[in-house]
């Protein structure tokens, strides 16, 4: 297929800058919507048998994920510390973002997600707001995730799921060892586990075919197309219109302003760093909860010196990355993890925060594995660290899982992405500098995770469980509150349609969006709020709204 | 206890920076390249109990016997392959003459600081792989919390189980003691539990909606 391009001097429709989960979607909501589109991918753009099951690249190595070494970072805990050189926001530098190597766990929100600050009050050091949307608002769009990117699942099977209007268009995926254990375990304590809604094909499905159970999700790319990666659902799609070019390698830095307070396009380097501008009406930025907030602040102008949009201070702030906890457990035979998609089984019995428990917090467990090379960099404390003993405990890989619970993380407006005050990227844009430090109640939810997953694995039968630690918040992967949506310009960055309330024409859509920070498991909703922008951007162009 | 020199902290930072992961993603582009280097030159050899390590092309065959000794007492063999069998000296031979050349002359630092002290250990000017294997045990019991030894003992893991291309894991080795099994699709059962799996059964009350 030709691909369709634009040259820098037209003025496009629509800009996208970031082809993740969320910009995928949205440029294809655009492009079939007649619009021209491009998108803005920092990557390469990489074909399926460029994948590799390269685990020390892949999950160790930024092989295909942002690389500390040019794209650096700093970290600090507290406001009073001065940041030292540390990435702790890990995304994918690929096109398809990182839908191409999430783990695929596609849980819907439930009702109460969206109103907890009405039913819990004001929390003390936190913002907890509610979303200025509903469950009711988003469930067609989570519909239209599971039908047109593809999930398979077993709708109504959670007796504490929020409704569903539509069943899952596939059937869950085998279950494999962990998730049978896992459920065995679960069912004895008197909860409910249940077949894990996952965005990786269980039957031929858009053309794109089963899992082939090679083992590796997390951190990887599909190459066979299974796993429901925008780049290889959403991407084609919009390119098929013959509206959309995704130019690669293109690294977006600043936004053109003019002095009305439009957008006008966006400043990028190419993949020879050479500075280019490619003029669009409006720009729509997915690029992921850090790196959209570094790229408003990064932006300022004489008329918006703190920054794109910020008129409300809000852009950056409100960072959460999700606390969890669980346990590691090893079973008398081999339940050979390494083989299968990574998660099948999971569990929302405390999804609901509970104020007998005497803090806020909630979330959903999953039964996982993980790649061997990952694995066989720790040991359990009083295992041989060397020698005969250490070697048992590798040779005992085949018999570990994980019970892994995904938890919630509050919004504190002290938790943010600003820029460094000395540090630069290889291409001289100034750097993130990431401020973060946990909140008591998620550091008090995630001790409970972890002691209600030694509680499932020991109903297991584990033979041994090794509880996991709950140490300070170091940053992750699920990027998310940094340009929160809201009604109030004062207190959010975005309206309920993604509109930037302070430039008409710059919409922002992907975990920044996010006014809370989920249960531990973000991306199907980040996709809904993407299908929705983009039905809703698409009417305000042609309305002439933009 | 001497206060460490400028020198010595430079290096404890160097080698240590080995042993850590976060060190290895700073550095990936250059791994690459050498990963692809290792994957085109080859080694030549049989998997044997204890050759000496061949395929060398930064360390010299001494420093090589020193580190696969360390190595096969970090890992060692058996009944399954150990970091002998998987040729991890190869490994980390290829991340020093590659990606982590830049670390060298302090891992060397650090083997020298080793060998120094086995002999001061030992009473003796034997090699450390050419001594006794319970005077080997017995030695590195006093320094496996060092950041040489640590750095070895990642360096040895990683050599075992990354992909052979990198220049260890000989015949995927240290897979076959893990007990993965070398393909790239499988189908259920996966393993002992979920071969007899009768199936999700719904809970009462609920309704399972299907396609």
């Amino acid at each position: 297929m030709d691909r369709k391009t634009y040259p820098t001097s037209e003025t496009v429709d629509f800009i996208v800058v970031g082809s993740g989960s969320a910009g995928g979607i949205v440029a294809r909501e655009l492009a079939l919507a007649g619009n021209s589109v491009v998108i803005m991918e920092q990557g390469p753009r990489l074909d399926a048998h460029e994948f590799e099951h390269d685990e020390l690249k892949y999950r160790q190595l930024s092989g295909i994920t942002n690389n500390p070494a040019t794209n650096p970072q700093t970290f600090r805990r507290s406001e009073n510390e001065t940041a030292v050189r540390r990435n702790s926001m890990t995304y994918a530098r690929v096109v398809g973002g990182s839908s191409s190597h999430f783990n695929a766990n596609f849980w819907r929100l439930h009702e109460i997600d969206f109103i907890e600050r009405s039913v819990w009050g004001p929390i003390e050091g936190a913002d907890l707001v509610d979303w200025p949307i509903t469950y009711a608002d988003l469930e067609p769009y989570y519909c239209k995730v599971e039908w047109e990117v593809g999930v398979s699942g077993l709708a109504g099977a959670s007796p504490f799921a929020s409704f569903h209007s539509k069943p899952y268009p596939m059937p869950p995926l085998p279950i494999k060892s962990s998730g049978v254990l896992f459920e065995r375990g679960a069912r004895k304590l008197g909860l409910h586990p249940f077949p894990s809604p996952m965005a990786i094909n269980s039957i031929l499905y858009k053309g794109r075919p089963p899992c082939i159970q090679c083992g590796l999700c997390g951190g990887f790319a599909c190459e066979v197309k299974s796993k429901s990666s925008s780049v290889w659902t959403v991407i084609p799609e919009a390119e098929a219109s013959g509206n959309c070019e995704v130019r690669p390698n293109s690294y977006v830095f600043q936004i053109g302003m003019n002095a009305a307070g439009r957008a006008t396009g966006v400043h990028y380097f190419d993949g020879d760093k050479v500075e280019q501008f490619q003029r669009a009406r409006a720009v729509v930025v997915c690029a992921n909860g850090a790196e959209t907030p570094k790229l408003l602040l990064n932006s300022a102008t004489n008329s918006q010196p703190e920054g794109l949009a910020n008129s409300s201070d809000m852009v950056g702030r409100n960072l959460m990355c999700n606390k969890g906890g669980g346990a590691a457990a090893r079973f008398e035979h081999p339940l050979n993890e390494y083989k299968g998609a990574n998660v099948t089984m999971m569990l929302h019995d405390w999804y609901n925060a509970d104020p007998a428990r005497g803090f806020y917090g909630g979330g959903g467990y999953t039964a996982r594995s993980g790649g061997p090379l990952t694995w066989g960099q720790s040991v359990p404390e009083g295992t041989p660290t060397w020698g005969p003993g250490f070697k048992d405990y590798l040779e005992s890989y085949t018999h570990w899982m994980n019970c892994a619970g995904h938890g919630t993380s509050l919004a504190q407006p002290n938790n943010r992405i600003d820029i460094d005050p000395e540090l630069k990227d290889d291409w001289g844009v100034p750097a993130m500098r990431v401020t973060l430090k946990d909140h008591p109640d998620d550091l008090k939810h995630a001790q409970f995770m972890i002691d209600r997953a030694v509680e499932i694995m020991d109903a297991a039968g584990a033979v041994q469980i090794e509880p996991g630690e709950v140490g300070a918040a170091n940053g992750g992967v699920h990027l998310l509150g940094t340009c929160r949506m809201g009604n109030d310009p004062r207190t959010s960055v975005i309206d309920k349609y993604h509109r930037t309330h302070d430039v008409k024409n710059l919409f922002l859509c992907d975990g920044s969006s996010l006014p809370t920070s989920t249960r531990g498991q973000p991306t199907h909703t980040i996709e809904a709020l993407a299908f929705r922008a983009g039905e809703h951007i698409a009417r305000f162009a042609r309305a002439g709204e933009i | 206890m001497d206060q460490a020199s400028p020198s010595r902290r430079q290096f404890l930072a160097a080698v240590g920076n080995l042993a850590s992961a976060s060190w290895i993603t700073l550095n990936w582009p250059q791994i690459a390249v050498a990963a692809e280097q290792a994957d085109q030159g080859g080694h030549g050899g049989h998997a044997a109990a204890a050759p000496p390590p061949a395929g060398l092309k930064t360390l010299t065959a001494a420093e090589a016997a020193e580190i696969d000794a360390i190595a096969n007492l970090i890992v060692p063999g058996g009944t399954t392959p150990g970091a002998r069998e998987a040729r991890a000296v190869n490994f980390i031979d290829t991340a020093l003459g590659s990606f982590w050349a830049a670390q060298l002359p302090s891992f060397r630092e650090g083997l020298a600081e080793f060998a120094t002290g086995f002999a001061a250990h030992s009473g003796a000017a034997t090699a450390f792989s050419a001594a006794p294997e319970a005077a080997q045990t017995a030695f590195l019991h006093t320094v496996d919390e060092t950041p040489f030894f640590l750095a070895v003992r990642r360096l040895t893991v990683l050599g075992m189980i990354a992909l052979p291309k990198y220049g260890g894991n000989h015949e995927y080795a240290g897979w076959k003691m893990l007990g993965v099994e070398n393909r790239h699709f499988w189908s259920p059962p996966f393993g002992y539990y979920d071969r007899d799996y009768a199936g999700f059964v719904p809970y009462p009350g609920t309704t399972i909606q299907t396609a």
